[in-house]
């Protein structure tokens, strides 16, 4: 892993929950967060300067909450719209988080968030570069970004 | 004035993330169109009546940029105002949106910032519009 790009991944992870689904992560997680497992995850691939892929892995039981946050609406609790709005945000954070890292000039093509089946192995095999765990309410996130090559 | 919009994006829940964010802002709206990319879009401009289009960049079909390209080539929808709602954060890219006429708006936005948006690009004023104070208070970021 390299090391420098947790603080932006964190960074735009963070604050990509707190404006858009107006959850506020805290960065060290307790105990029930710890063990909490984040059956969930999507990912958003990317090509540019350099190529890769965001995951964004959630405690399933906080998808009706992030999916109502995000519409404004209680009732916002239909699973294809919850996964639906993990992928948008995932797809948030990567947006913002490869400009940290690579700089304003730079242009990336972001694919479409595609859902991970769980246990399931990329065949890409890219190298983890960074990972961030955010601690939510009773549950956790942990965003992971794969790169090809050195970024930055 | 009501403005009809259609709001191109390839995400169900963003589309409904603006159209919420449309409603608090105080901007007069009157019919809204959703469409998944930018040739849906597009088709929705040849059967309806339009005045402002709120786009994404990355579609699947039809990117954002190719619909505005198709809009500006076509003297029936060359003079729709366009808003690029995106994650998109590359100045070179921002830059050659704002080339082809159209405002841009960075995900996640406020609402206030998506109505100052839309008053400058369709030449409207805060006091032309009823409901302003539904912004008032609102701290929802988008």
């Amino acid at each position: 892993m390299i090391s420098n790009l947790e603080t932006p991944l964190y960074k735009a992870a963070a604050s990509t929950f707190e404006d858009l689904a107006m959850m506020f992560p805290s960065r060290e997680l307790d105990e029930l967060q710890q063990v909490a497992p984040t059956e969930t995850g999507v990912c958003v691939r990317f090509a540019g300067p350099f190529a890769g892929r965001l995951e964004v892995h959630l405690t399933t039981a906080l998808l009706p909450t992030l999916a109502a946050n995000m519409l404004g609406d209680d009732e916002a609790t239909d699973e294809s719209v919850a996964r639906d709005a993990l992928g948008e945000l995932a797809n948030v954070i990567c947006g913002n988080v490869l400009p940290a890292i690579a700089g304003s000039k730079e242009v990336f093509h972001l694919s479409a968030p595609a859902h991970l089946v769980p246990g399931a192995v990329d065949p890409s095999g890219l190298p983890l570069a960074a990972r961030a765990q955010l601690g939510l309410d009773e549950g956790r996130a942990e965003i992971r970004l794969f790169v090809a090559g050195e970024p930055g | 004035m009501a403005f009809n919009i259609l709001v191109v994006d390839d995400s169900a829940v963003m589309r409904a993330m603006i159209i919420k964010t449309l409603r608090l802002s105080g901007v007069p709206v009157g019919d809204v169109f959703q469409a998944a990319n930018g040739e849906e879009g597009l088709q929705v401009l040849r059967d309806r009546w339009v005045d402002l289009v709120l786009l994404d960049i990355n579609m699947p079909v039809m990117t954002g940029e190719e619909m505005i390209r198709h809009m500006r080539a076509s003297a029936e929808t060359s003079a729709i105002p366009v808003i690029v709602v995106s994650t998109e954060s590359s100045d070179t890219r921002v830059s050659a949106i704002r080339k082809m006429g159209a405002e841009f708006v960075h995900k996640p936005f406020p609402p206030e910032l998506l109505r100052e948006t839309i008053h400058r690009i369709t030449g409207t004023s805060h006091d032309q519009q009823s409901g302003d104070s539904a912004l008032q208070g609102s701290s929802l970021d988008f």
